[in-house]
């Protein structure tokens, strides 16, 4: 694995641990990258049109929500999930308790939480309502009423 | 009239729950600042000079009685005893206390109200004509469409947090009453040439420091595909909007720096991606059957022999109040909450439970609210103004101002906003104080003055004949002056007329403007008309000569 740079990783739902590249490194390096099963960690300024036809080589993806304002990742989640058809795992990582409800209907399928919401009812804030207006890319349960 | 039904005030209490715990957090310091205010303005809340002010939105400008009697309810017992009428469809209440506003929203959601995405970089409250399905020549009643438009955008998980905030208005009548291309999205109901209905659509519209007109995006989007359009439309934005300066957040920003041409070319072609697909498809279905819960309540009358009273008073406030109804035997009425030293848009509890009872009298039971922030019943039986106007005179609710000069549109001003750089409302004052003559507010007709304490121009100062800017400058409050900004026919941003004007002179100035406008003008001639012929020069040798 010292051709990866970045040593962060993410265990995936088969515990399995996925060793993490950045967007850069990815379009850098995608030969050597795409044989070696990693994970790829996209931020909201990474134009993630460029890895539209990379998608089967990637392990999984984490999409970046440390900014709170901004909101380009619900769209980012959107295109992989609902347009893209991503098999793998889209994490949200550096979440915030008040825009899971969000990020889940755009499609992410886990996510982490900043270490600054432990201690709070997830449920609350993942699943506060019994209706939504609007078709997304994951409707999670919901009654639509559109 | 459309109500709200026992799923979707279910949804408002969720919502109310969920802010309460957000607000529980914020107040034990478990949620910062920035996030919270990003939170509350998606609410609603503003923190403000001197308390918090709630936005709660009026959908289209369109109350029921008893949704008026709660406002009041509200005034009364979280407020003190008023609210304000905005020019964008929404009430304001200025004196909230934090703890109470969750118990202040579940008051309000059994009535079908709500703050939600009144603020913050969401969609905000889709605006309509307030006279949506009263007029002759209507291409389409918008008001189905705002709802099934509004409802789709809301708590849109894609679309919650955009670069900027995101303001919408949809025009079906001839005139355009909601001044679309001013807005970031306009949409305009038109039929194509087999007589199918559809939108044209306008972005990169908006007000503020640097005022820009919407440019055409699409010509002909069919109704049953407008929501994949808009969808396209904002994920662009999402994702291309600049985020990196505080003062080019908004949509107009990017229409510019890509050229319309490019910003469309983007939409369309996320929009081949996604306009089949038949989950993005509007809800016909739905829309019929909202086009029923917006029918007319009223069927028309013959009124043969019927005799108007003829009453000095009377006439004058029939002149500039009263329009003609589509259905024979009604009329329209405008009731203007203007009276000299009162705030433009404000109403006390007092009156908004006397409107409601005559509403319920008059009017179907049934109040619209407008742009110029006056009040409309859209529903009275002609042989009935006269006891209707007998009536408002008694409540001193008979003011015969709408469609002059002192009607004038203003913010709240430096006496409220914590944004604003000068007074606005005191300003309105002096000029209805110096117009304060009936036979001379006749004789100027239909004159537009809109005031804003700021850039931000929640007054739409850009489109008024007369616009006044509040500034600041060296510690003293200036106002910035543009002229003949429109948007019935055309629209046209106000042209500014020279160096901004003191306070202390800024009603002879006004004046000034108002006599070159009579000198000028031929018989009943408009102020932009007489502008477009004359040019700025009279206007500016008069003012600064």
């Amino acid at each position: 694995m010292d051709k990866i740079k970045n040593h962060l990783s993410l265990i995936n739902k088969d515990y399995e641990t996925i060793n993490l590249v950045t967007f850069d490194e990815w379009i850098e390096n995608f030969e050597t990258l795409s044989k070696l099963g990693v994970g790829l960690i996209i931020g909201p300024d990474d134009d993630i049109y460029l890895i539209k036809e990379q998608l089967n080589f990637i392990e999984l993806i984490a999409l970046d929500f440390n900014n709170f304002d901004d909101g380009r990742g619900y769209t980012q989640a959107y295109l992989l999930s609902k347009r893209w058809k991503y098999a793998g795992e889209i994490i949200g990582i550096n979440a915030h308790l008040d825009q899971l409800q969000f990020m889940i209907r755009s499609g992410i399928t886990s996510y982490q939480l900043l270490e600054a919401y432990q201690g709070n009812n997830e449920q609350d804030y993942t699943n506060g309502f019994s209706m939504c207006y609007q078709a997304a890319a994951n409707n999670n349960g919901l009654a639509l009423q559109y | 009239m459309y109500q709200y039904n026992v799923e979707d005030k279910k949804f408002l209490l969720e919502r109310v729950d969920q802010f309460e715990k957000q607000l529980n957090r914020y107040l034990s310091g478990e949620l910062d600042e920035a996030k919270f205010r990003s939170l509350r303005l998606r609410n609603g809340l503003y923190m403000e000079l001197h308390a918090h002010m709630l936005r709660i939105a009026i959908p289209y400008g369109i109350l029921s009685s008893s949704q008026l009697r709660a406002l009041a309810d509200v005034a009364d017992k979280y407020d003190r005893g008023f609210g304000h009428f905005t020019t964008r469809q929404n009430i304001q209440f200025n004196w909230i206390q934090l703890p109470e506003i969750a118990n202040l929203l579940r008051d309000l959601t059994d009535a079908g109200l709500h703050a939600i995405q009144t603020s913050g970089k969401a969609t905000r409250n889709i605006t309509a004509d307030p006279l949506s399905g009263l007029t002759e020549g209507e291409i389409e009643d918008a008001r189905p469409y705002c709802e099934l438009i509004r409802r789709w955008f809301n708590l849109h998980p894609e679309f919650s947090w955009l670069p900027g905030k995101f303001k919408i208005a949809i025009n079906g009548a001839k005139l355009d009453e909601t001044a679309l291309r001013i807005h970031d999205l306009g949409l305009k109901l038109v039929r194509n040439n087999k007589g199918e209905l559809g939108f044209s659509v306008f972005a990169g519209g908006g007000l503020g420091a640097a005022a820009m007109i919407g440019e055409e995006t699409a010509s002909f989007v069919p109704i049953e595909d407008i929501l994949s359009y808009l969808e396209s439309t904002m994920r662009i934005y999402n994702l291309k909007g600049r985020r990196d300066h505080q003062k080019k957040l908004r949509i107009k920003f990017l229409v510019r720096e890509l050229g319309a041409g490019e910003f469309s070319r983007l939409v369309d072609e996320d929009w081949q991606e996604t306009k089949d697909d038949p989950e993005l498809k509007l809800n016909l279905k739905e829309l019929e059957s909202l086009k029923e819960d917006f029918a007319l309540p009223i069927k028309s009358i013959n009124l043969d022999g019927f005799k108007e009273v003829v009453d000095f008073n009377y006439s004058i406030w029939k002149k500039n109040n009263v329009r003609n109804h589509k259905v024979s035997g009604y009329s329209i009425v405008n009731i203007s909450l203007t009276k000299l030293g009162t705030a433009p848009g404000d109403a006390t509890s007092e009156q908004m439970r006397i409107l409601a009872e005559l509403a319920d009298q008059y009017s179907s039971s049934e109040i619209r609210t407008t742009k110029r922030q006056t009040i409309v019943f859209p529903f009275v039986r002609k042989d009935q103004v006269f006891d209707l106007w007998k009536s408002l005179e008694k409540y001193d609710l008979a003011s015969p101002h709408q469609g002059t000069l002192a009607q004038i549109v203003a913010c709240p001003g430096r006496d409220y906003c914590d944004l604003a750089k000068a007074v606005s409302i005191p300003i309105a004052n002096r000029v209805q104080e110096r117009f304060n003559d009936m036979k001379k507010l006749l004789d100027i007709g239909d004159l537009k003055i809109n005031i804003s304490g700021c850039e931000n121009s929640c007054a739409h100062h850009h489109i008024a004949d007369i616009g006044l800017l509040g500034m600041q400058k060296k510690g003293e409050e200036y106002y910035q002056i543009t002229l003949a900004g429109e948007t019935l026919i055309e629209t046209n941003i106000g042209r500014k007329l020279g160096p901004s004007v003191s306070g202390e002179k800024i009603v002879d100035a006004v004046e000034s403007i108002v006599n070159v406008y009579i000198d000028y003008r031929n018989d009943e001639e408009k102020f932009t008309d007489v502008f477009k012929r004359i040019g700025i020069d009279p206007f500016k040798e008069k003012v600064y000569g």
